[in-house]
């Protein structure tokens, strides 16, 4: 773990526009940097400000959310939960979104928005339901992290049985756009959606932030933070259902991006921050850089066609997992 | 001397060899070899057959053996009487038991990598399974031919083929003077999909007088980018009523010339959706769109 | 500064499912200045008390009142203005330097949206100067010994300015001379003033520092009073269900239980 200091968060802040600024400017179209900064201002070459406003600008924007929701919920969550291993989609609700999606497809209906409302809908559904099955099993409704844990992972084995019932038969294309939804994608979103995402990202991120004091206590147990004078389980239901809310908003805009929740607030913890208030601060802002690459990379790896930026964010997977086992070992 | 002597033997082999290839081929062929590398023998005339691709299911129809057809796929539709025939499922890994069900003399299949366990097990169980690719032109023409053979209808068959080529023949005959413009054929959106070389699409494409921009791709849908469609910048888009509205709403496509000069040619997917019977009719159609004004049906 | 800091009357506490419940009428006091012990066997009910006291357990029955106050009527906050309290169980899921963690202390006293002020700053560095561990406030807490980590939670509970501290077993895992150490600490705190209530199994080394020791058993209150009214051989033998024999060690000056060999060598 180092030691941050202030120049860090210039940094990270240079390398998030650095890496946006790529993110407009590269494609199947070559677009030179300058006519960027220009088209995006409005002014130069007419098809240059359509592809950057229309193709380029949208694609680094929901990426960007994307990767600041996603980061803020996962370690809200980590924290919440005192557990590293904690991610944005344990309360089903990747599951839940990705039935609502695939139902949705399997009636037919590839309009993105409706796509979009069945898939928040369907993780509604789902978080709702672990916190009844969690509730139900637990003793007296005490929220007992781990009785939480498993309540997601229950609903989330139905949710699977679920989408795999309904794609079963289906007609390939349906198979593939389901398919290709659940991989993620930061394409597919238009103006409306990616507005409505950054609606519920700032207002649930600031909500976090807000809380971001009571997270601090809560991850020393939930006796001591009781004893900090945390009313612990409100607080801590709140959080979950905001963590959920961050994450199922940015699953009905891109489909399942996952291990961004999960590594971000590691990074950003082993830069230096420790309380969760600059904790989320970094995270949303290493997560939004992160994606933003990975989208790049999604366009940029296999051309013409694009890889889903999920499997991009898998891959991140391995050296993070290898660096755990390293530490546990 | 011996190298005389070899010499007479090798001559007298080769021709001995000629002369029994030679009697081979006065045989008429028992046997026939699908694209799975599979061999079938001819039999009697089959009175229970199962298609389990659109594209036979319609040339079953065609050539006038669709009333024994006793099984077809979900989405074997055309042609209407189609409707009759039981729905037995999926075209790919089919269920090995309701089409075993139906006690078919005749299975035919897509050769998809997919169905090779499916052949294998209905061949098996007895029954003669005929494996074909349908992709191509040609590959229909190949089906159409093979599968008069099998159901004991070669006549029908070769009218079916030649009134299918004479109508491509004379499209292509239409359009081969004719400026070639570039043309994108949206299938799918999310992911987007189009055709790639491999496809019988980007050949009616040709036949109608366009180039496909991907039809340099040899596979037969791939999946591209919005931005490589942007840059290649094909003069006319090709979809289906349901793209057209996609397109028509997506400002990203609106950057796409072809759609900023309305040349988005909406066709019937029921009519280009399977390398068959109507290709002919097909490619007259995609002509009319691509070449309104040399065109005319 | 008159009354009790902590009252407990008549407490009931029942875990849902259960036919007995955990705590059975507990009545005792907290008075400020003095160390007050809560001893018994496993399964007593101490933990249970101090659940009770976090109101993470419902009271059945009975009340529980903090410096006059009742319980219910005070929120989670208020609380933990008033009284500090060192839960048994503590994970440092993810560690953070001392400095930190003790300034967590002034939690209760923050404004949501305030940074610690310079009152606050001077409250964690006298808390960690009372606890002995102001040294120590750059070190990790996952680098801390057990003697040091219970001194640096007892900083932090020392950092809300309460008067009352609450320890549920501190020195379970600590050696002989951590444990002495930490107990005249608390001893020093108590002489300051503050209402020292320390749950724990350690009758010996209650004996010679709690004033008053409320001796638990199944949930009812066996025994209260000075360390010589409650550790009668008798009465701790039946409760612990092993025979055992009080002494009285001069160099002490407190009582001393001595458990016995239940089966001789033969």
């Amino acid at each position: 773990m180092i030691d941050h200091r202030s120049w860090h968060w210039s940094l990270a802040i240079l390398v998030f526009v650095v890496v946006c600024i790529a993110g407009i400017a590269t494609g199947a179209i070559r677009v030179p940097v300058a006519d960027v900064l220009r088209a995006l201002l409005g002014s130069g070459d007419t098809s240059s400000i359509a592809i950057v406003r229309d193709l380029r600008l949208p694609r680094v924007v929901l990426a960007a959310l994307i990767g600041a929701g996603l980061a803020m919920s996962g370690a809200a969550l980590q924290g919440t939960l005192r557990n590293g291993l904690a991610e944005p989609y344990l309360l089903g609700v990747s599951g839940g979104a990705a039935v609502g999606a695939v139902v949705a497809f399997a009636f037919g209906i590839s309009n993105s928005g409706w796509i979009a409302l069945a898939a928040f809908a369907g993780a509604a559904v789902a978080v709702l339901l672990a916190l009844l099955v969690a509730r139900a099993a637990g003793r007296g409704g005490r929220g007992d992290p781990r009785t939480l844990l498993m309540a997601g992972v229950v609903i989330g084995a139905f949710a699977n049985a679920v989408i795999m019932v309904s794609l079963a038969n289906a007609p390939p294309n349906t198979i593939r756009g389901a398919l290709w939804w659940m991989m993620g994608s930061a394409g597919d979103a238009s103006w409306q959606t990616i507005g409505v995402l950054a609606l519920s990202i700032v207002g649930g991120g600031a909500a976090l932030i807000y809380l971001a004091r009571d997270i601090d206590v809560l991850a020393l147990g939930e006796e001591p933070a009781a004893a900090l004078g945390v009313d612990v389980d409100r607080s801590a239901r709140t959080i979950y259902l905001l963590s959920a809310l961050l994450a199922a908003a940015t699953v009905a805009a891109a489909g399942l991006v996952g291990f961004v929740g999960l590594i971000v607030p590691h990074i950003v913890r082993y830069a230096g921050l420790r309380r969760h208030r600059p904790l989320l601060f970094g995270s949303a802002l290493i997560g939004a850089t992160l994606v933003v690459a990975a989208d790049l990379a999604a366009r940029t790896l296999r051309p013409p066609a694009e890889l889903p930026l999920g499997a991009v964010t898998a891959i991140l997977g391995v050296p993070f997992f290898l660096a755990q086992l390293r530490k546990a070992a | 001397m011996p190298v005389l002597r070899t010499r007479i033997l090798v001559i007298a082999f080769v021709a001995l060899g000629v002369a029994c290839a030679r009697k081979d081929a006065q045989t008429p062929a028992t046997s026939l070899t699908d694209d799975f590398g599979d061999t079938i023998v001819v039999g009697p005339r089959p009175t229970r057959i199962v298609s389990l691709n659109p594209a036979t299911t319609e040339i079953m129809f065609a050539i006038g053996a669709g009333d024994r057809l006793v099984g077809r796929t979900h989405w074997d539709l055309y042609p209407a009487a189609a409707a009759k025939v039981p729905d037995l499922g999926t075209g790919i890994r089919p269920n090995i038991e309701a089409v075993l069900g139906a006690r078919p003399q005749l299975v035919l299949l897509y050769a998809s990598v997919d169905n090779r366990n499916a052949a294998q097990r209905f061949r098996a169980a007895g029954v003669n399974t005929l494996s074909l690719k349908t992709d191509r032109i040609e590959h229909f023409f190949r089906a159409t031919q093979l599968i008069g053979l099998l159901v004991g209808d070669t006549a029908r068959a070769k009218l079916v083929a030649d009134s299918v080529r004479k109508s491509i023949e004379s499209v292509r005959a239409k359009t081969s003077g004719l400026p070639k413009p570039t043309v994108f054929w949206h299938i799918w959106d999310a992911p987007l999909i189009t055709i790639g070389g491999g496809s019988y699409m980007s050949q009616l494409i040709d036949i109608a007088g366009g180039t496909n921009i991907y039809g340099d791709r040899p596979d037969v849908s791939p999946q591209v980018s919005i931005e490589d469609v942007i840059k290649r910048n094909p003069t006319y888009i090709i979809t289906g009523p349901e793209g057209a509205d996609k397109i028509k709403k997506d400002p990203k496509w609106a950057i796409a010339p072809a759609v900023k000069a309305g040349r988005v040619i909406v066709v019937d997917t029921a009519l280009v959706g399977r390398p068959a019977v109507r290709l002919g009719e097909a490619a007259i159609a995609l002509a009319s769109l691509i070449h309104p004004k040399d065109f005319t049906r | 500064m008159t009354g009790p800091m902590i009252h407990f009357e008549d407490v009931v506490v029942r875990y849902p499912g259960q036919k007995t419940p955990a705590l059975d009428g507990a009545s005792f006091d907290v008075p400020r200045g003095a160390i007050t012990a809560v001893a018994g066997p496993n399964g007593s009910g101490k933990s249970t008390l101090v659940r009770a006291l976090l109101r993470r357990q419902p009271l059945e029955r009975g009340r529980i009142a903090i410096d006059g106050n009742d319980l219910s009527h005070l929120t989670q906050r208020e609380l933990a203005q008033r009284i500090a309290v060192a839960p048994q169980r503590e994970e440092a899921a993810f560690p953070m330097k001392v400095g930190e963690y003790v300034e967590l202390g002034r939690f209760p006293r923050l404004g949501l949206w305030e940074s610690p002020s310079a009152e606050d700053e001077q409250a964690v560095k006298r808390a960690m100067l009372r606890a002995g561990v102001n040294e120590f406030i750059d070190r990790r807490t996952d680098e801390l010994s057990g003697g040091e980590w219970q001194r640096v939670r007892i900083a932090r509970a020392l950092a809300q300015q309460g008067n009352a501290l609450v320890l549920d077993e501190p020195t379970t895992f600590l050696d002989m001379s951590h444990e002495m150490s930490l107990f005249e600490l608390l001893d020093s705190l108590a002489n300051d003033g503050l209402a020292v209530l320390i749950v724990s199994h350690q009758l010996n080394l209650l004996a010679r520092f709690a004033s008053t020791i409320v001796l638990l058993d199944k949930g009812r209150v066996a025994a209260v009073g000075t360390p010589t009214d409650v550790m009668s051989g008798p009465l701790l033998e039946s409760i612990y269900a092993w025979p055992l024999v009080v002494t009285r060690d001069p160099a002490a000056g407190a009582p001393a239980l001595i458990p016995l060999r239940r089966r001789t060598v033969s």
